[in-house]
């Protein structure tokens, strides 16, 4: 029991939510009703519930923002951990973390059957690799993990839809002490925003190649005929989390006004391409003619 | 109960729905998608308003955009690049209009024969397309490109590696050409002129491609101008108008219905005299969830290649060889991006006005991008990031270092030199039609169109033939940027980007390995014909599909006619009535 406690607490530690949670230590009840869990809910656990959303919602914010950085660093804290900082602007200052946390939870349509066992690999997983946690991460009691424990249970599983945003910033940061497993703490609430570009690259070569370890945890939720699957699209998911933050990095998406259709500001990887310096255009001088000529060729 | 009911509004449905139209008969076109009626208003020139493939206004979902898009399992690193609305994936698409290679045709006795797919053949010959691809070069109408920078530094590149040039529609040795396009000539102002809410850039003091850029984004200029003078002839543009007005230019013709937000979950069949035999089909409307059925003589599927398999397996139709969504093919597209120190104009123009070909190899053609998409396209690899890992892959050649993604500072410097200083070029393979590429249906729960469809690429295991034709390609692809003066190569190597999407539900010569006949009609459902990409035999070589499948799906329109109908075939009797037409233009309501 006791052993299991400690590998559910490293776990929690690898993941970031560890971390997170001591900023509010003292709120934090050390024991729960039995009930509590069993009801998904409590007067106890609502309260932390309540305190601990934000706090999650801030923590896959700052794995994000460690994400869109990598497509476009800029002069921000992100690109300064990852080793790259950028006198431009970059992708923070495009809403890049906007931009890819509103696809993630609002449009992305990754199945809820991968999405809810992932998410609830997240909420069962251990670890016993022995992974020494800092001091800083002893400040919680043991009891006291395992109510954040319960209402990380509550907010991945109880919601409506499993909020994909905090699923994939887990997962990353998951990756994240894989790869350096001093990025348990740190500056930055993030794992995996806390690792260097070099490092970060290497958790994509985790997530997008063969990954026993990974597969693992997130194996043994997954239905049958489900399996074949999750490695596939976690390849995909590899991908398309680069992909879509390059292109929220550089659209317009964060000066966009959806009530006009216009700009409300010139967008940063228009800036930054030297693209349509005095903005849209309803045509071009860029007419040269015809290659040798030639208007029309024959059969 | 209709003559006709097609399941499809994109590339290849409304080529059928204009033909038959014109006949007489009475043709019912439904689609899936949003119809946009006033694209001045409804559209932006903005690439995330427009092409985010979750919510933009050319997505593949519905017309409310609040609401998800439409899922598609994809076990890969992947993309599938289809739109629904009416016009399809051509609301986007850039109007190449190459004709295949004919040594993908049965009887084609060339000295390169053996160098294509000869396994899966065309089952009739070239020439019998040829009036087919005139008719319809001739409707659209196909011309030959304009010149912008961007085509200027293509063709640089391309006499720099020694290859000719192409002065001929028909394509039969290694060559570059400017491109054969549905895209309108410029006159007047356009392309002469820089400018916004110039009145010397709206219609008519400017027709035909203004030279904007943004065909990725849907194409409305010159503004002021009647739909179907709108310059690039996607179908919205140009057969769905003519479809709808087929009584004012065709003797005897009469307009075709469309209905947009109408998906269609079942093709209904019986038994009749022994045969399976198509009656009709049940869509829902998305906007209220009501079901409509209609029976209709002959049922046309022209909903694409991923699409029609789902449609044919959720309709329980049979399958008895099992190829059904085999048979894929995609182009295997590659990305190979060149950084100059001078202008390339990469931005402006029409996004692909320049290509070279190899026959029996495929081709590779220049492509400008928006920033976003350019960022996009620069991180789509199987080949990991580079300098970093290679994710089993990573191959070198020409190009500067190992292919891959770029990521952080070498991403972000490719873009800050210039995104007018750059070209890019989309290598496509001539590809090989393989079984194991192919749509199945997903075990993930069914959406409110059945069970959604499930896209298996094995782009690590494609032929031998396939992966060297790519090779090839890319290689070109780099040599010929540096010969136009590139300062830095690199190669992505994209995973498939399903784009160019042909050959799911085949025609083919033999019966184990297709399941269309050489008339385009099922093989086991009688009065079932398909009239889009899925219907092409094979990748055609690597020419860009769009022509071939609206003269095939021409040529389909005719076999339905003479076959159900008692009519006379008209390709090479009558002339076509070019969809510019002026009598067309004054049925529809002039955009502002
Ligand atoms: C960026 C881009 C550029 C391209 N450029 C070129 C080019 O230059 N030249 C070229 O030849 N090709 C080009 N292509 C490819 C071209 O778009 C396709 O070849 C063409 O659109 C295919 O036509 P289709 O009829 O097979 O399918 P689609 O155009 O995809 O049309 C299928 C239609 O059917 C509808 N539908 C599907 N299922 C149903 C259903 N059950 N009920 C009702 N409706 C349904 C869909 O909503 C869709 O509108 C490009 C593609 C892209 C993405
Ligand atoms: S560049 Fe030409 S064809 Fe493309 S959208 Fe603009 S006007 Fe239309």
């Amino acid at each position: 029991m006791a052993d299991r406690t400690l590998a559910r607490r490293t776990f929690l530690a690898r993941i970031g939510v560890l971390g997170a949670a001591t900023a509010f230590g003292s709120a934090i009840p050390a024991a729960l009703p039995r009930t509590a869990a069993a009801a998904g809910s409590d007067a106890l656990l609502d309260p932390l519930v309540g305190l601990l959303r934000p706090v999650l919602a801030e923590l896959a914010r700052d794995t994000l923002s460690g994400l869109v950085v990598m497509t476009c660093p800029g002069p921000d804290r992100f690109s300064h951990a990852q080793g790259t900082p950028r006198s431009e602007p970059g992708a923070i200052d495009a809403g890049a973390d906007d931009f890819i946390i509103n696809a993630l939870d609002n449009f992305l349509p990754f199945p809820d059957q991968i999405a809810t066992p992932l998410a609830t690999a997240l909420t069962t997983a251990l670890d016993d690799t022995g992974i020494p946690l800092p001091p800083s991460l002893h400040s919680l009691l043991l009891g006291q993990v395992n109510t954040v424990d319960r209402a990380l249970m509550v907010i991945l599983r109880n919601d409506q839809t499993v909020p994909l945003s905090l699923v994939v910033g887990l997962l990353l940061n998951l990756l994240a002490t894989q790869v350096n497993p001093l990025s348990i703490t740190g500056s930055l609430l993030s794992p995996f925003a806390r690792l260097s570009i070099d490092e970060k690259c290497r958790a994509f070569e985790l997530l997008e190649g063969p990954n026993a370890d990974l597969l693992a945890v997130l194996d043994s939720n997954l239905p049958e005929p489900l399996t074949s699957s999750l490695s596939g699209l976690l390849q995909f998911l590899a991908g398309a989390l680069l992909e879509f933050s390059a292109f929220g990095a550089h659209n317009e998406f964060a000066v966009f006004d959806p009530d006009t259709k216009e700009l409300t500001a010139r967008p940063v990887g228009w800036e930054l391409a030297g693209y349509q310096p005095d903005g849209v255009v309803d045509g071009w001088d860029d007419f040269i003619g015809y290659y040798e000529d030639r208007t029309e060729v024959g059969a | 109960m209709r003559d006709v009911i097609i399941i499809g509004a994109g590339g290849g449905g409304p080529v059928v729905a204009k033909e038959l139209a014109a006949r007489g008969l009475d043709v019912l076109l439904l689609e899936a998608g949003p119809r946009h009626a006033d694209p001045e208003s409804e559209w932006t020139h903005l690439e995330n308003d427009a092409n985010n493939p979750l919510s933009g206004f050319l997505r593949f979902g519905p017309e409310n955009r609040d609401a998800p898009a439409w899922y598609r399992e994809t076990p890969q690193n992947s993309f599938i690049w289809q739109l629904s609305g009416v016009g399809g994936t051509t609301q986007h698409y850039f109007g190449n209009s190459p004709r295949a290679m004919p040594g993908v045709f049965t009887g084609y006795n060339g000295p390169d024969r053996d160098a294509y797919d000869t396994a899966h053949l065309f089952p009739f010959t070239y020439e019998e397309l040829v009036p087919y691809f005139e008719w319809v070069e001739a409707t659209l109408p196909v011309q030959t490109a304009a010149m912008g920078t961007k085509e200027s530094v293509f063709f640089r590149g391309c006499e720099g590696i020694g290859l000719p040039v192409q002065t001929s529609k028909t394509t039969t040795e290694d060559s570059f050409r400017p491109q054969e396009n549905a895209i309108l000539q410029p006159g007047g102002w356009a392309g002469k002129l820089t400018g916004r809410d110039d009145p010397r850039l709206r219609f008519p003091e400017a027709t035909g491609c203004t030279f904007c850029g943004y065909c990725m984004q849907g194409c409305s200029k010159p503004r002021g101008a009647p739909r179907n003078l709108a310059a690039k002839r996607s179908t919205d543009n140009s057969y769905v108008p003519m479809a709808l007005t087929a009584d004012v230019w065709a003797d005897g013709g009469r307009r075709a219905e469309l209905i947009a937000d109408a998906y269609v979950t079942k093709i209904h069949t019986e038994q009749r005299g022994g045969e399976t035999t198509a009656t009709g089909v049940t869509w829902r409307v998305g906007a209220t969830g009501d079901y409509h059925r209609e029976d209709a003589t002959v049922v046309v599927m022209a909903g694409g290649c991923t699409e029609d398999p789902r449609l044919w397996l959720n309709s329980a139709l049979p399958n008895p060889n099992g190829w059904v969504g085999r048979g894929y093919t995609d182009h295997f597209f590659d990305w190979v991006i060149g950084l100059f120190d001078d202008d390339t104009g990469s931005t402006r123009g029409a996004a692909s006005a320049a290509r070279a070909d190899f026959p029996g190899r495929g081709g590779m053609e220049n492509v400008g991008l928006t920033p976003g998409l350019q960022q996009f396209a620069a991180t789509f690899s199987d080949s990991g990031i580079r300098g970093h890992y290679t994710n089993g892959r990573g191959p070198e050649g020409p190009w500067d270092g190992t292919a891959g993604r770029m990521i952080g500072d070498e991403l972000k410097d490719a873009l800050t030199n210039g995104i007018d200083r750059l070209l890019n070029v989309l290598v496509i393979t001539d590809d090989d039609v393989e079984a194991q590429n192919r749509v199945t249906l997903s075990a993930l729960p069914a959406d409110e169109h059945g069970p959604v469809p499930k896209v298996r690429f094995h782009q690590r295991e494609r032929s031998a033939r396939t992966r060297a034709n790519r090779e090839f390609v890319a290689r070109r692809a780099a040599e010929m940027l540096r010969a136009a003066g590139a300062t830095k190569v690199v190669r992505i190597d994209w995973p498939p980007l399903l784009l160019h999407v042909q050959s799911s539900m085949r025609m083919g010569l033999s019966e184990d390995d297709s399941v269309l006949d050489a008339n385009a009609e099922a093989r086991w459902v009688k009065r079932l014909f398909i009239a889009d990409n899925a219907a092409l035999a094979n990748s055609l070589g690597g020419p860009n599909p769009t022509l071939t499948a609206q003269a095939l799906a021409t040529r389909t329109a005719e076999k339905i006619f003479s076959r159900y109908f008692g009519g006379d075939a008209w390709v090479g009797r009558e002339s076509p009535v070019v969809s510019t037409d002026s009598r067309i233009s004054a049925q529809l309501t002039p955009s502002r």
